[in-house]
């Protein structure tokens, strides 16, 4: 049952429409990311879901009530903000009981919730602390308790892993996962690291230019990107321009190698020609394991990257990487030499623009 | 390589330092000469002695911690609102803001006596309540361009926006985002505010004297023009006083939150 709602939502800031027609429905429990590049609209659609932009048409509903209208202290939302934002004046547990004060909760009772929260985060020897006392990662586990701490509706997590170092950030990003999986909390989380997004969500949204380009599991988005735009950001890939040969047959030729896609041919350019795409993982130095087709190429390039070893080919012009694992009993090409790169053709796909 | 000893600078800082202590070495000095042949505080203790003294003090300490509330009351929320919802506005508020330092003392106090005099829409004057809120008014608004920027340098220290945020977000209403969030964040830039409305209000001769009110500032003009000694026992006493706001004002700005005012004496072993 959709918890979680917005339709058609539209945000202008002056004649600046940052987020156009966007629609989306997040399942009760369910772990959603935003994904995207400066600028494409994601935080704006985070900030209007909490309350601090309004939408400039659409409708934002949670658990049926309509909140469009509703100001932010009203819609019981919990927030983490990349700059942690907890209050400087007061410590940990201060931090923590502030909106189980807000709610007029009894003392004793919003103890008893900061000690749960703070063993929740693992941080009950610091709750005498003051924020400028802890360091960044400390200081987000706080954040997160503090939103968590009133039993929000929804929690929203504005990029919260951005500001820390890379090893707190893998950390964190699995123990964020871990209390939401405990918790059972719809959660929105905005970022744009491919692979933050990749490790945590059941669904991500892809947008681009204020609109969500593709929704789906972390899976789909990386095997089946349905724009140039998801192929690209997500993960390495080779787009190729493909001549289509016959419909019928859904034949066509790449570089002068002829496949016979796995899917009938739908988006043909006026002049004939295809976009596809094809993930550096997916061709091999072997045939074998339902690989039925191989593009012949020039080595141009060979990138060591210590367990992968990225190849670089010239097919007849069109370029085309693929990595391969490396062990000690494997023999490289060298550049220069012409191999073959196997892949499945079902593992191409079609991308539109 | 060892630097050489800075001669040239040393003496500029020691000729521009003399210009300052020099003549507060000769006003201490003066002021310890009441009694003849010895030097003593007899300057001090009559200063202290006199009833008017410590009537004139207390009016114009009532009065500046009044103008100090009424400050804080107002330009704490309007520096908030300008910096959250209207930034765009900030050059004009900081120039309104900078308005007492252009206009003098006296225009300001004879507009009050026009807006405000017996024979006005409200007369204010006619009564002394409405006389001491009228100087109360007064020493706010000369006040102004310091609290303002000790309040408006507070609140870009810390990024009230998302503050503002997190306690929305949190549940709160923006009253208690103001009271429970903001204003213990710029506490300290409040406090600092308050010493230099506090040393600024507390001799000002200008308001009192022309609203005819019996503060402190025109009991300092008038005891320079009938005594030699004690003016100067006074004189040292407000310069004390005035380093002792600053002090604390120093200590309250780098004071961190749930820090010692003083280091432990002991530790547990």
């Amino acid at each position: 049952m959709t918890f979680l709602s917005i339709t058609n939502a539209t945000k202008s800031f002056g004649t600046n429409t940052v987020v156009k027609g966007f629609d989306l429905s997040v399942q009760k429990g369910e772990f959603v990311s935003f994904l995207g590049p400066s600028g494409c609209g994601k935080t704006t659609v985070l900030r209007m879901i909490a309350g601090f932009e309004r939408p400039t048409s659409g409708q934002i509903r949670i658990d049926g009530q309509d909140v469009t209208g509703l100001a932010p202290n009203k819609r019981r939302i919990g927030m983490v903000f990349q700059a942690y934002a907890l209050f400087p004046n007061l410590n940990v547990f201060g931090n923590i009981a502030f909106g189980l004060k807000i709610a007029g909760m009894a003392k004793a009772e919003t103890e008893a919730r900061v000690e749960e929260m703070l063993k929740l985060i693992g941080l009950d020897h610091l709750a005498a602390r003051y924020p400028y006392e802890m360091s960044g990662g400390q200081q987000q586990r706080v954040a997160l308790a503090r939103a968590l701490a009133p039993k929000p509706q929804v929690l929203l997590l504005d990029e919260p892993l951005s500001a820390l170092d890379a090893k707190i950030r893998v950390s964190l990003r699995e123990e964020i996962r871990d209390i939401q999986r405990k918790l059972g909390i719809t959660t929105v989380f905005v970022t744009h690291d491919q692979e933050e997004a990749m490790s945590i969500s059941d669904r991500i949204v892809v947008m681009n230019g204020g609109r969500a380009d593709q929704i789906g599991t972390p899976a789909e988005i990386y095997n089946r990107p349905r724009t140039r735009f998801v192929a690209g950001f997500v993960g390495s890939l080779n787009v190729m321009k493909a001549k289509v040969a016959d419909v019928a047959q859904r034949r066509v030729a790449i570089g002068g190698t002829n496949i016979a896609l796995d899917w009938p041919i739908r988006a043909v350019g006026p002049d004939g020609m295809l976009s596809l795409a094809l993930r550096p993982e997916a061709l091999s130095l072997t045939p074998g394991d339902g690989r039925d087709a191989a593009f012949d190429g020039v080595v141009t390039h060979l990138n060591f990257m210590g367990s992968v070893i990225r190849i670089r080919l010239d097919v007849a012009g069109e370029p085309v990487m693929f990595d391969v694992f490396n062990s000690p009993n494997l023999t490289l090409p060298t550049t220069g030499q012409r191999i073959s790169a196997h892949f499945a053709s079902k593992d191409i796909v079609e991308l539109s623009d | 390589m060892k630097k050489p000893f800075p001669i040239v600078p040393t003496i500029i800082a020691l000729i521009a330092a003399s210009y300052f202590i020099v003549p507060l070495i000769a006003t201490f000095y003066f002021s310890l000469k009441m009694t003849r042949g010895t030097l003593s505080f007899a300057a001090y203790a009559s200063v202290f002695q006199s009833k008017e003294f410590l009537a004139t003090l207390g009016y114009s300490t009532l009065a500046s911690l009044a103008a100090i509330v009424m400050g804080a009351v107002i330009i704490v929320p309007t520096a908030y609102w300008v910096r959250l919802k209207l930034p765009r506005l900030r050059p004009l508020v900081e120039f309104i803001s900078l308005l007492p330092l252009i206009v003098p003392g006296v225009v300001l106090v004879f507009g009050y006596i026009r807006l405000f005099g017996s024979n006005s829409w409200l007369p204010m004057t006619n009564s002394d309540q409405g006389t001491n809120l009228l100087l109360v008014f007064g020493y706010v608004i000369m006040s102004m361009p310091y609290m303002f920027r000790a309040v408006d340098n507070g609140m870009a220290a810390i990024d009230i926006a998302t503050l503002t945020e997190a306690a929305e977000s949190l549940g709160a209403s923006r009253l208690r985002t103001i009271s429970l969030v903001i204003f213990p964040n710029v506490r300290a830039a409040i406090i600092a505010g308050s010493f230099l409305t506090f040393s600024i209000s507390l001799g000002e001769f200008v308001l009192p004297s022309l609203l005819n009110r019996p503060a402190f500032g025109p009991y300092l003009v008038q005891l320079g023009q009938d005594r030699a000694y004690e003016p100067a026992a006074l004189a040292i006493m407000s310069f004390a006083f005035t380093w002792g706001c600053m002090v604390l004002m120093q200590a309250f700005a780098t004071k961190k939150p749930g820090q010692r005012w003083l280091p432990r004496l002991s530790r547990k072993i």
